[in-house]
């Protein structure tokens, strides 16, 4: 964040931010900074600083970190604010619930695009290669299992359709 | 024998198979049966796919846990990843009844209903909170005497706390009593609570955290690195060249997943356990244990 800047309030994004989070948890944050101290990311990325992401969600002025390229995806995801916050605020998933909210924008970044679509269509998040059944038996494993796509496809369609 | 469901994951049955190996050849002499049940998906990914819709993930997460509650068995992880997913989604689903209700209502499309019955636990907490560590120190035959093992516990065997009630994560206990178990050395370096940085979305970020621990773990002088999660050995296996590549930088720090070194110690050779398939293979500890 630079001096001086103006984050603009906005509670329509605000109000999306906090339905993704199932409640107002992030209001609790009184801006101590616990989070920071033992983050990995904040440790070796300049610029990454849990405590100003929690500033801007509790705003709604998050539109910058729902951008293309937001700083939200070096989060490592470790959990660590999760553990210090005196609050129960739990960083990590408001950034997870910001990210969200960039799949609705499509602006996540395109490895992360990639490997929602390979679990969606083949239920599995790395590819199997061809040689890997004879690679695992020859090894003693069992083969792996079939999975049944379409029921995963419709478990994922979207809720409307239970209306 | 204890029984339970065997929840594969991906990466250690497609990209890891002898890890999974590994796990099979040495469950059943610390006293667990495993359950292998038809129809599990990937678990699903905690970091790429919870960042794109959480309710797609706690639904597929629900579906797999379906699968072991109408088995009627609790669940063992081998990965920290499908720990995470798994166990969160299971406590969420059973703490938050209108998010158990959503989820169900896509269930029932295919005639599933998440009941919030059976526990999950990655295997290293299955081992000593069910079947017991004293099973491991029986069933080694040939113990590890002398090797020092950096320990890399991770974040999601441990994180967040209050759902996974594994250990403090400041000060876990686990990995050393396992390590112990089997008549190593469990060695704390001073980078051991750092995350191996594979979720971050970066060209660098990913390798300044595995570097800094690789660093961590080579000034303290050990055989090699034990760990219990794919993803954190894939960080410090193919990571390492990355980094020689990079800079040059040659840290030689051999990381092993901990059933590799269980197995080692009831006396499979390191081929069966599938040392031989490491970018950098631990060969200063088979050497000390004389199976080279």
């Amino acid at each position: 964040m630079t001096d001086g800047e103006v984050i603009h309030i906005n509670p329509r994004k605000r109000k999306r931010l906090l339905e993704k989070l199932g409640g107002n948890r992030v209001s609790f944050c009184y801006q101590c900074g616990a989070c920071v101290g033992d983050c990995p990311s904040a440790r070796f990325y300049k610029g990454f600083n849990p405590r100003e992401i929690m500033l801007r969600a509790l705003t709604g002025g998050v539109d910058l970190l729902t951008a293309r390229e937001s700083i939200i995806w070096k989060c490592s995801n470790c959990f660590n604010c999760y553990e210090r916050c005196p609050q129960d605020v739990r960083p990590v998933e408001v950034i997870i619930a910001l990210k969200n909210l960039a799949q609705e924008d499509d602006t996540q970044p395109d490895e992360v695009k990639a490997t929602i679509e390979t679990i969606k269509k083949t239920g599995r998040s790395a590819p199997v290669i061809d040689s890997l059944a004879r690679k695992r038996e020859s090894m003693g494993l069992p083969p792996l299992d079939t999975i049944d796509i379409a029921e995963l496809k419709a478990i994922l369609a979207p809720e409307e359709e239970d209306a | 024998m204890i029984k339970a469901a065997f929840f594969p994951g991906c990466l250690i049955p497609i990209k890891y198979p002898h890890m999974e190996l590994a796990v099979r050849n040495t469950l059943p002499g610390v006293g667990v049966e495993i359950v292998d049940l038809p129809g599990f998906t990937c678990c699903p990914d905690p970091i790429y796919f919870q960042a794109g819709d959480k309710l797609d993930w706690l639904t597929m997460a629900a579906r797999n846990l379906c699968i072991a509650e109408e088995a009627g068995t609790d669940i063992f992880t081998i990965c920290s990843g499908c720990t995470s997913t798994l166990c969160e989604a299971n406590h969420e689903l059973q703490a938050d009844e209108a998010l158990r209700m959503r989820v169900n209502r896509r269930l029932a499309r295919v005639g599933k209903e998440f009941k919030g019955v059976i526990s999950v636990r990655h295997i290293v907490a299955f081992i000593r909170d069910v079947a017991g560590i004293d099973l491991v120190e029986k069933s080694v035959t040939k113990p590890l005497a002398g090797v020092r093992v950096a320990l890399h516990y991770g974040c999601h065997l441990l994180k967040p706390s209050t759902i996974m009630k594994v250990d403090d994560p400041d000060d876990p206990a686990i990995l050393h009593e396992l390590i112990k178990a089997i008549g190593a050395e469990p060695v704390l370096h001073g980078e051991r609570f750092l995350c191996c940085g594979k979720a971050c979305v970066d060209e660098n970020l990913p390798m300044e955290m595995t570097s800094t621990v690789l660093r961590s773990v080579k000034e303290s002088q050990v055989d090699c690195m034990g760990m219990i999660c794919p993803t954190c050995f894939s960080s410090f296996d193919t990571g390492q060249l990355v980094i020689a590549r990079k800079t040059g930088e040659k840290l030689e720090v051999p990381p092993v997943y901990y059933f590799q070194l269980l197995g080692l110690a009831q006396g499979l050779t390191p081929k069966e356990v599938g040392l031989d398939r490491h970018r950098i293979k631990p060969k200063g500890m088979l050497e000390k244990l004389g199976v080279v």
